[in-house]
């Protein structure tokens, strides 16, 4: 997976969310992005799952541009996006938020619809909450069926934007465990997290974004236990400081 | 969420219930014990094909306003909703021009000043009793339209941005986005206030009368006059509205139960 940001910039009037922002990632397999809240670490998400057009600078992700010609359909289509308030579509069955996708965006027959999602809802333990409305469902019931949606199509990148934070720790851990499994799968993901853990066990690059850029980028172990910058070294001796 | 009630609240629903009962036919009994004129219910027999005329003329009214409502009220959100400023100020324009005069002021400027001259009329093909029932159906939607186009477009305007980024993010195209996931949710918000607005489109359509629509208003104040004074009536019309809207309603709230997705 690689990502190539060259002064990347999002405004929202008179915040940049991302400041001329400059990244460069290269075979990554997960690539992790940690860093303060508010620091423009959903913006990069949203930009790179073709969900926000950059006000300016440029963006490729596996050499294409994400909000490319199309307003980015094509690459969200490729792809799968998870939200950190789990976002399912409230007046429909967990199963048919999985299935309506497959069938009207990427045109398989209800019965392979069927067939995908059952596969992506057992796997995540979800067979017996299927026929049930998101509102009947506990929030780490809910990303996993988030996760299913996102996963059954077969996305080419999984992006999670804080997959966990609306969770309990109990819940946390559940969903922490499946995204470890799709990364041992071969899936290749990236995604923010305050989880360190986490990033550190399953990520093989992580960068810290603050302020809209780059603070640093490394490998997971490079940034995680020397980190070289300053920003850095403060931002992980706060968050470590309870862990 | 409440429990089985105990037996006392049982006692307690019971006697307000009858304190209700009773106090509605004591109502009723001063009522009509007070009357200066007489029922006299064979008449409304006779009358039984002026009244019912009247009657269905109403409900065909109502049967066909209100589709042609629904028609114009998603053209004028779809005009408000656009992105070409002209069109969309002038379809609020519009909607504000409408909203802000009674009926009876939009039928009487709509037929006197418009439907009724003559070279309208032909264009139209207007003249005759089925015209001037078409135009007034035409009036009708466009004034119920203008209510239903508001409520129409709080309702979408209430959905949460992360209900449209989640279905930009699993592949939806524009249209998909509006028909599978914004529209829906819409649809079952404002259902309540929908089902009202219909409700009120029935019993509006008695304001045709002015034009000389001979809707079940109108039968029923002929009635009232050809038979100096036969207040039943009007009983009678309260009792063939309600045939229309309560239906309405009832089939409202089913709708309501059956796309609840909230808990």
């Amino acid at each position: 997976m690689d990502i190539s940001a060259a002064a990347l910039t999002k405004r929202y009037g008179p915040l940049a969310a991302l400041d001329a922002l400059d990244l460069e990632v290269q075979g990554a397999r997960v690539m992790a992005l940690i860093g303060p809240s508010g620091g423009g670490k959903s913006t990069l998400l949203r930009a790179i799952g073709g969900l926000e057009l950059p006000t300016s600078g440029a963006l490729a992700v596996n050499g294409v541009d994400p909000s490319g010609k199309d307003g980015g359909l094509s690459w969200r289509r490729r792809n799968g996006f998870l939200f950190q308030q789990f976002n399912l579509f409230p007046h429909l069955t967990a199963y048919r938020n999985v299935t309506l996708p497959l069938e009207k965006v990427h045109g398989h027959a209800p019965e392979k619809a069927k067939s995908l999602a059952d596969e992506s809802i057992e796997r995540f333990g979800l067979a017996a909450h299927a026929h049930k409305l998101p509102a009947q469902l506990s929030g780490g019931q809910q990303q996993r069926v988030g996760l299913a949606r996102a996963i059954a199509h077969r996305p080419e990148i999984l992006i999670l934007d804080e997959p966990t934070s609306a969770l309990d720790p109990e819940m946390t851990a559940e969903v922490l465990e499946l995204i470890g499994e799709l990364a041992t799968g071969g899936q290749r993901i990236i995604l923010s997290t305050h989880e360190m853990g986490f990033a550190r066990a399953v990520a093989d690059q992580i960068a810290l974004i603050a302020a809209g850029k780059v603070a640093e980028h490394g490998t997971a172990a490079g940034v995680l236990e020397s980190p070289r910058e300053e920003i850095t070294q403060r931002f992980l001796s706060k968050v470590m400081r309870f862990a | 969420m409440s429990a089985r009630p105990g037996a006392q609240r049982l006692l307690l629903e019971a006697a307000v219930g009858l304190l209700l009962v009773t106090f509605v036919c004591a109502l009723f009994w001063w009522v009509f014990a007070n009357l200066d004129t007489a029922w006299e219910w064979s008449r409304a027999w006779d009358y039984r094909a002026h009244l019912l005329d009247g009657w269905g003329r109403t409900l065909w009214i109502s049967l066909l306003a209100l589709p042609g409502s629904c028609l114009v009220a998603g053209l004028l959100v779809a005009g408000s909703r656009t992105k070409l400023r002209t069109v969309s100020w002038f379809t609020r324009g519009f909607v504000e021009l409408v909203r802000g005069m009674p009926l009876l002021t939009l039928v009487l400027i709509g037929y006197y000043v418009v439907f009724a001259q003559k070279s309208v009329s032909e264009f139209f093909h207007l003249d005759g009793p089925e015209g001037k029932i078409a135009a007034g159906i035409a009036l009708l939607s466009i004034f119920t339209a203008a209510y239903l186009s508001e409520i129409l477009r709080g309702g979408l305007d209430s959905i949460p941005q992360g209900q449209i980024d989640s279905a930009r993010a699993v592949g939806f195209d524009r249209v998909q986005v509006f028909r599978y996931v914004i529209f829906p949710q819409a649809l079952r918000r404002v259902l309540p206030a929908l089902a009202g607005q219909f409700v009120t489109l029935v019993k509006d359509s008695s304001l045709l009368s002015v034009i000389g629509i001979m809707e079940f208003t109108y039968g029923a104040r002929t009635y009232n006059s050809a038979t100096y004074g036969g207040i039943e009536g009007f009983i009678m019309l309260g009792i063939g509205y309600l045939l229309i809207t309560l239906p309405i309603a009832g089939f409202a709230h089913w709708m309501e139960r059956r796309f609840r997705y909230t808990m």
